[in-house]
């Protein structure tokens, strides 16, 4: 047995995120929890795993498949799920491509990102999810930096940024009426240093591609994308081979890997703390469109 | 025994235009937590908008309606280390119509750095934040008396200014004041003393948020019960009680009382999200596993058995009504206590406080971003606590089960017989 110790900023951080999770969950009917394989939603779902321990998770996972995910993230989830021993629901784009509910876009650019938010909402529907627990942080845009821990959504999985719950100190006011819900984000105040200084701490393992590994690749707006089947090139994009690392883990078909040979968590963590470049700057095509690109997404029921 | 802030709540309050986005927008830049790309955004953001050079406002001002209106509407939090210290930064709404999104920013603060425009003054806005933070138990205020490039770095004016916080402050019994003077646009005396204020020896705006130490109350232990985790251990049914700490440190082996239910039990186990320790401080995460088999549900209070709170079914708080609709007295609502709700009963609006003045006056109804007096009947027992003695047990909100909606910020003043 271990004696008090210093309470450091991260453990502060820990608790707090822990608090929501239970608070969550001792509310809502029916929680779940959003995993997509990103370092940040592994780091959500180990605190929610500690949250709980030795006890099970009162809660399943559940991940929104575009189909055009890397193939590593999609077999790290699957190998997390059973190495937790939980239930991992995949709610598929393709499926809602195949039912009529959504048409995939098409040439070089197309991109499943907005499609996804259909899937989601449908499925929050289907399983009459409450509460979508989320690893969204603060820091990581603009909008984002405004959102409450207890996010409201309306029947149409709108958020309505103008017109937020007050959220006083830690209190969370967790009513709903039927067909509302709520994405809930407990590492709201973490940073990506933070996430990465925990996921170094905690031992955590992550999908490969978070580490320098060779890759074929072609340049697209100054960012190194994944040559695959389901990215259409454009005239002149030739591919080559590069050492890369993604910062960011969404679909192949927007998100840029960067030049690095970090292999470890601490080698990232040096890299991290040294960028002049945000994390979504790094690596997301899809908050480039617009100055609030990642405030309308939110406001249709994306992420 | 003092411990040091791991984690230090900042929130920037004071009146529009008094450049608080800007500051936040230039510490994060001038601390380095700020990336090339993100003012780049900002550059062309400030260009599309016809602002000379860049407008670092932009930055935290993230919302549409905000760019286009160029105002701060709701709270936009941001980390970023002090040298060294980690410090959460809310951007609170300086416009009157938001001051429930300043209620929300700066409960839960430790220190406030609060904008005065140098060539204005203090406003009655800046008074009222200033009462409002007061009433929060915001321990600490930076007063930054901004744009003081506009009236020539003058000594004279930043002395008068200094003077007026310092007695606003004391009028509403509030925190400790250190007044610097400030060009936010300049960074003078943000993060590097100012050549052009010779005559300021005291801290940059920096310097204070590394080192204030708000006093971290050594209250009592306390902590709610969040969730009761039940799990097979050997063959027996093993229960521990998961909540966070929200005041005070547990030791194994202390004699605790489960409250309202009164039953005694000691702490036989802590454990800190996996790992055994022989004590636990506020605010961590833990699961408390108790001697005996003692009936204990969410909601219910672990104390030490020779510090208890007590238990209430009436109080009297300072209420800060967020709702567009007006609170009338008798009104039917909800309090949310940390995990507790209960119905409730506001009974009797005692008065309305004009925050500029500090004056208390009758009233019959309290409108959106006004702060009463009221006394609150509670249709189930809480363990409360006065604010000023302990925050967490003395902070609660009020929910209209008719909206859904939070209709205001509660602090309680004082326990009431029943």
């Amino acid at each position: 047995m271990s004696t008090s110790t210093e309470i450091t900023a991260l453990d502060v951080l820990e608790a707090e995120a822990v608090h929501v999770i239970r608070e969550c969950a001792a509310e809502c009917q029916r929680p779940v929890l959003l995993f997509s394989g990103g370092k940040d939603s592994i780091v959500l779902a180990h605190l929610a795993v500690k949250a709980f321990a030795p006890a099970g998770l009162p809660f399943p996972l559940m991940h929104v498949d575009t189909g055009h995910n890397f193939p590593e993230v999609v077999e790290y989830r699957d190998w997390f799920a059973t190495e937790i021993d939980e239930r991992l629901i995949v709610a598929s784009v393709e499926d809602s491509i195949a039912a009529g509910r959504v048409q995939d876009e098409t040439g070089p650019r197309a991109s499943r990102n907005r499609l996804q938010t259909t899937t989601l909402l449908d499925a929050i529907a289907e399983h009459q999810f409450d509460a979508c627990f989320g690893g969204a942080r603060r820091d990581e845009e603009r909008a984002r930096a405004k959102e409450r821990f207890f996010s409201h959504r309306d029947m149409f999985g709108q958020w309505d940024p103008r017109n937020q719950r007050p959220e006083p100190w830690s209190i969370y006011n967790t009513k709903l009426r039927k067909g509302e819900h709520f994405r809930v984000f407990p590492i709201s105040n973490w940073t990506e240093v933070d996430v990465w200084t925990y996921i170094d701490r905690e031992g955590l393992s992550l999908p490969s591609i978070y580490f320098a590994h060779e890759r074929e690749v072609f340049l697209r707006d100054g960012l190194f994308m994944a040559a695959h089947e389901v990215v259409e090139r454009l005239p002149g994009e030739e591919i080559f081979t590069e050492v890369v690392r993604f910062r960011t883990v969404g679909d192949m078909t927007c998100t840029g890997a960067l030049k690095s040979t970090a292999s470890t968590v601490d080698e990232v963590l040096v890299e991290t703390r040294a960028s002049d470049v945000s994390e979504r700057g790094a690596s997301r095509a899809d908050d480039r469109t617009s100055e609030a690109a990642m405030e309308d997404r939110k406001r249709g029921g994306y992420f | 025994m003092p411990r040091e802030t791991p984690m230090l709540h900042a929130v920037a309050v004071g009146s529009v235009d008094d450049g608080k986005s800007t500051l936040i927008g230039r510490l994060l830049y001038e601390t380095g937590n700020l990336t090339a790309d993100e003012i780049a955004h900002v550059e062309e953001a400030s260009r599309k908008r016809g602002r000379k050079g860049i407008d670092l406002a932009l930055l935290t001002d993230g919302l549409r309606a905000e760019r286009e209106q160029g105002i701060t509407i709701d709270v936009a939090y941001r980390s970023f280390d002090a040298q060294g210290r980690r410090i959460l930064l809310g951007d609170a709404p300086g416009h009157e119509q938001y001051t429930r999104n300043m209620v929300t920013a700066a409960a839960g603060a430790d220190v406030a750095i609060l904008l005065v425009d140098a060539k204005n003054g203090i406003t009655s806005q800046t008074r009222r934040h200033l009462a409002i933070c007061a009433m929060l138990g915001v321990k600490d205020v930076i007063a930054c008396v901004n744009k003081i490039d506009l009236v020539d770095y003058d000594k004279g004016r930043f002395d008068e200014i200094s003077d007026e916080v310092v007695a606003a402050a004391a009028s509403v019994k509030g925190p400790r004041v250190t007044p610097i003077p400030l060009s936010a646009l300049e960074g003078a005396n943000l993060i590097e003393r100012s050549e052009r204020t010779p005559w300021y020896s005291g801290p940059t705006v920096l310097d204070a948020l590394h080192d204030i130490d708000p006093p971290i109350a050594e209250d009592a232990f306390r902590m709610q019960v969040q969730w009761v985790t039940r799990y097979d251990e050997g063959g027996a049914d093993v229960r521990a009680l998961a909540g966070r700490i929200s005041s005070g440190t547990v030791r194994v082996g202390d004699e605790v009382v489960a409250l309202p239910s009164g039953a005694t039990s000691t702490i036989a186990r802590i454990d800190v999200l996996g790992e055994d320790r022989d004590s636990a401080s506020a605010p961590l995460s833990v699961a408390l596993h108790l001697s005996t088999d003692v009936d204990v549900s969410r909601g219910d209070v672990i104390a030490p058995a020779t510090d208890q709170p007590v238990v209430a079914t009436r109080v009297k708080a300072t209420i800060a009504w967020l709702d567009e609709n007006p609170l009338t007295t008798p009104a039917r609502l909800e309090v949310r206590q940390s995990s507790r709700l209960v119905p409730a009963i506001v009974e009797t609006l005692h008065e309305r406080l004009q925050l500029d003045t500090m004056e208390h006056e009758p009233a019959d109804a309290l409108e959106v971003n006004d702060l009463g007096i009221a006394t609150i009947l509670l249709a189930q027992p809480l363990v409360v606590e006065p604010y000023a003695q302990n925050r967490e047990m003395g902070a609660m909100v009020l929910v209209d089960p008719s909206t859904n909606r939070t209709v205001a910020a509660v602090m309680v003043t004082e326990v009431l017989p029943d």
